[in-house]
């Protein structure tokens, strides 16, 4: 199996922190990984390498199958090339409908001229309906998307980015916030869209990510400290020692 | 979404029939083709004013739904002055130049032409060469393509720059304000080519129609920049109706997340920047045939500012507020700025409207932002309740929280 994402040697320093370090990782196309680690361990960082949103110093981020390089494309660029990111806040556009919300993230083009001069046909409004009843809003479509839960806001989110039909998928701490119920409906969620597409969630949840049943990638120090089951990880001395001498 | 543009908008229409009804009231008014109780300088000022909320419709766009505060766009208005302003300068002083070189019993050449004009022209800053950038004023359709290309291609050279580097927020408007500055003073040299700050003037008199009286003219004027308002309003309420107004609202309250959707966010800017430019140069190109003459304090910072201010006391992010506080608060200001309202003697000092009236206008547009943030458009908001739910208290519960404390209590 050919990897979807390969990072590797990846190095990264803010003014003299070295915030990743000489970092390699690998995903497959329907994978899923959780990505565990104490504060400052850089999987914030990482995130943003692979989206655009830091430039590393040295270091190869390859991407898709024709292998890609996604440095030196912005933000935008990297986005269309199927790599949606959901954000630890709910981000979504408050002052627009849930429906409005789910427009902009439908797969489309992107083009100013375009854009302008599309108007929604049957098909993405029934796409826009499905994807609002699988996150429980379809009640809400022509409300401000303001106005929802703090949950509701993260399906929403959720909901989007499905709309977006990346093939990567990074999660920054879905379930931060959330009630048991909600956990357990964002598992198999994510545990479902991992069938056909590769997903990377940070989490510091251990309860949540032993229900996520998948591989796991320690980071510490901006490098990779340990990586394998969950089982594995934990009986690893070296993680063992960083997160109890962390407290 | 589903709905066509006219059903989801019903301001567009409601717009365009107020637009309509006050075209035909103030032409049966007119004392060029009505009873004429309104004055011809009166209509001139109607006109400019709706010259004046064009343009605010432009600033509200790329203001009040792009989020990027322009404090340059009254330049691109004022450019577009002067464009026209050369062809009707130049068209109408050859006019005059023939007429005078026929006098002396032979029929003038080209050249003794060109001559007279450009000393007609620039003999005020004591030069009698026609500057390379006069090349095609003698032809209006070569002179209103430059019109609209030129501060077009400004815009989209500006707004590459600016926006390619990622400059946002305070910092492009100051950017923006640095620009007009720079032209103002540009233009205010003698050499620039446009007569320094002599500026270019006799604009009012339409070569060829020296008979017909500017009774008429303002009239024609007034029509043209009602046509010209009422299709900006149609065009703009289109461009913000649709996905495209969603994306550029989005960019407005989250650029970051806009482009991790996959939207090339400077070119949307850039875009909505270059359009609302040449709104902007259409309007001035109206705008100045009525006001008979420009110079380059008409590009100077503050004329921007005020423009800010017009769409900030309308309404932002509603292009009906934007029309109504430029309409509003332009028309006031000439009220103030007339000298026909009688002095408030207070004892020892006097109020004098012309002075105050700055006064008023900066104490209202402090109020407007703290007490009325969507402005004076916002009142209409209130009437039909529209808007943002006041659902007072906090949420009772992390899950689902529909409901609120005193919606519980309810």
């Amino acid at each position: 199996m050919t990897a979807l994402l390969e990072v590797s040697g990846v190095s990264v320093s803010f003014d003299g922190f070295r915030a990743i370090n000489n970092l390699s990782f690998s995903i497959g196309p329907a994978e899923l990984r959780a990505i565990i680690g104490p504060n400052g361990a850089g999987k914030t960082t990482f995130m943003d390498i692979i989206t655009g949103k830091t430039r590393p110093d040295s270091g190869t981020v390859t991407f898709g199958p024709r292998s890609i390089s996604l440095l030196g494309l912005n933000e935008a660029r990297i986005a269309r090339e199927g790599i949606g990111r959901k954000f630890q806040r709910p981000t979504v556009f408050e002052d627009q409908t849930v429906e409005a919300n789910l427009i902009l993230a439908l797969k489309a083009a992107r083009s100013p001229w375009k854009v302008l001069f599309w108007s929604p046909k049957p098909a993405d409004l029934a796409r826009v309906r499905a994807l609002a009843n699988e996150v429980g809003l379809s009640g809400h479509l022509q409300r401000k998307s303001g106005e929802l839960s703090h949950g509701q806001k993260q399906w929403l989110e959720i909901a989007m980015l499905l709309a977006q039909e990346p093939r990567l998928l990074l999660v920054d701490e879905p379930v931060a916030g959330m009630t048991p119920a909600e956990r357990a409906q964002t598992t198999d969620l994510l545990v479902n869209l991992a069938q056909d597409r590769a997903v990377v969630v940070v989490e510091h949840d251990m309860d949540f990510v032993r229900r996520l049943d998948c591989r796991v990638t320690v980071l510490h120090e901006g490098a990779v400290l340990a990586e394998g089951s969950l089982d594995h990880v934990t009986r690893d001395p070296q993680v063992v020692s960083v997160y109890l001498g962390r407290g | 979404m589903t709905r066509s543009f006219l059903a989801r908008t019903p301001s567009v229409l409601i717009f365009l029939a107020a637009l309509a009804v006050f075209t035909l009231a103030i032409t049966l008014l007119s004392e060029g083709f009505g009873a004429g109780l309104i004055s011809t300088s009166f209509v001139k000022t109607l006109g400019k004013t709706l010259c004046l909320c064009l343009v605010a419709l432009a600033m509200d766009l790329v203001w009040g739904y792009a989020g990027i505060l322009s404090l340059g766009h009254m330049a691109f208005f004022a450019l577009g002055g002067y464009m026209i302003g050369m062809w009707l300068m130049y068209a109408r002083t050859e006019e005059i130049v023939v007429t005078a070189l026929a006098q002396g019993g032979l029929p003038a050449t080209p050249e003794e032409v060109q001559q007279g004009i450009a000393t007609q022209i620039f003999g005020v800053v004591g030069s009698s060469e026609l500057p390379a950038i006069w090349t095609f004023a003698h032809s209006l359709p070569l002179q209103l393509t430059l019109a609209l290309s030129v501060p077009g291609l400004l815009a989209l050279v500006f707004g590459w720059l600016a926006f390619r580097a990622r400059v946002t927020g305070v910092y492009l408007s100051i950017l923006t304000q640095a620009m007009t500055l720079a032209l103002a003073l540009y233009l205010f040299q003698n050499d620039s080519g446009l007569r320094g700050n002599n500026g270019l003037s006799g604009l009012q008199n339409l070569p060829g129609l020296t008979d017909t009286s500017q009774d008429l003219v303002s009239v024609w004027f007034f029509w043209a920049s009602a046509l010209a308002l009422g299709l900006g309003y149609l065009a703009l309420a289109w461009v913000v109706s649709g996905k495209f107004g969603s994306v550029i609202r989005a960019i407005r309250d989250d650029e970051a997340r806009v482009r991790f959707l996959g939207y090339p966010v400077e070119a949307y800017k850039l875009f909505v920047f270059t359009l609302t430019a040449l709104v902007a140069t259409l309007a001035g190109v109206l705008y100045y045939p009525q006001a008979g003459i420009i110079n380059p304090a008409e590009l100077a910072p503050i004329a921007s500012i005020y423009l800010a201010v017009w769409v900030a006391i309308g309404g932002r992010g509603r292009l009906y507020g934007a029309v109504i506080g430029a309409g509003f608060v332009s028309l006031l200001s000439s009220l103030f700025t007339s000298g026909r309202l009688p002095d408030i003697p207070l004892g020892p000092v006097s109020i004098a409207w012309v002075d105050w009236w700055l006064v008023i206008l900066g104490f209202s547009f402090v109020a407007v932002t703290l007490l009325a943030p969507k402005g004076i458009g916002g009142l209409f908001d209130r009437f039909l309740h529209i808007g943002t739910p006041d659902r007072k208290g906090a949420p009772l519960g992390p899950d689902d929280g529909s409901l609120q404390e005193q919606e519980a209590q309810e």
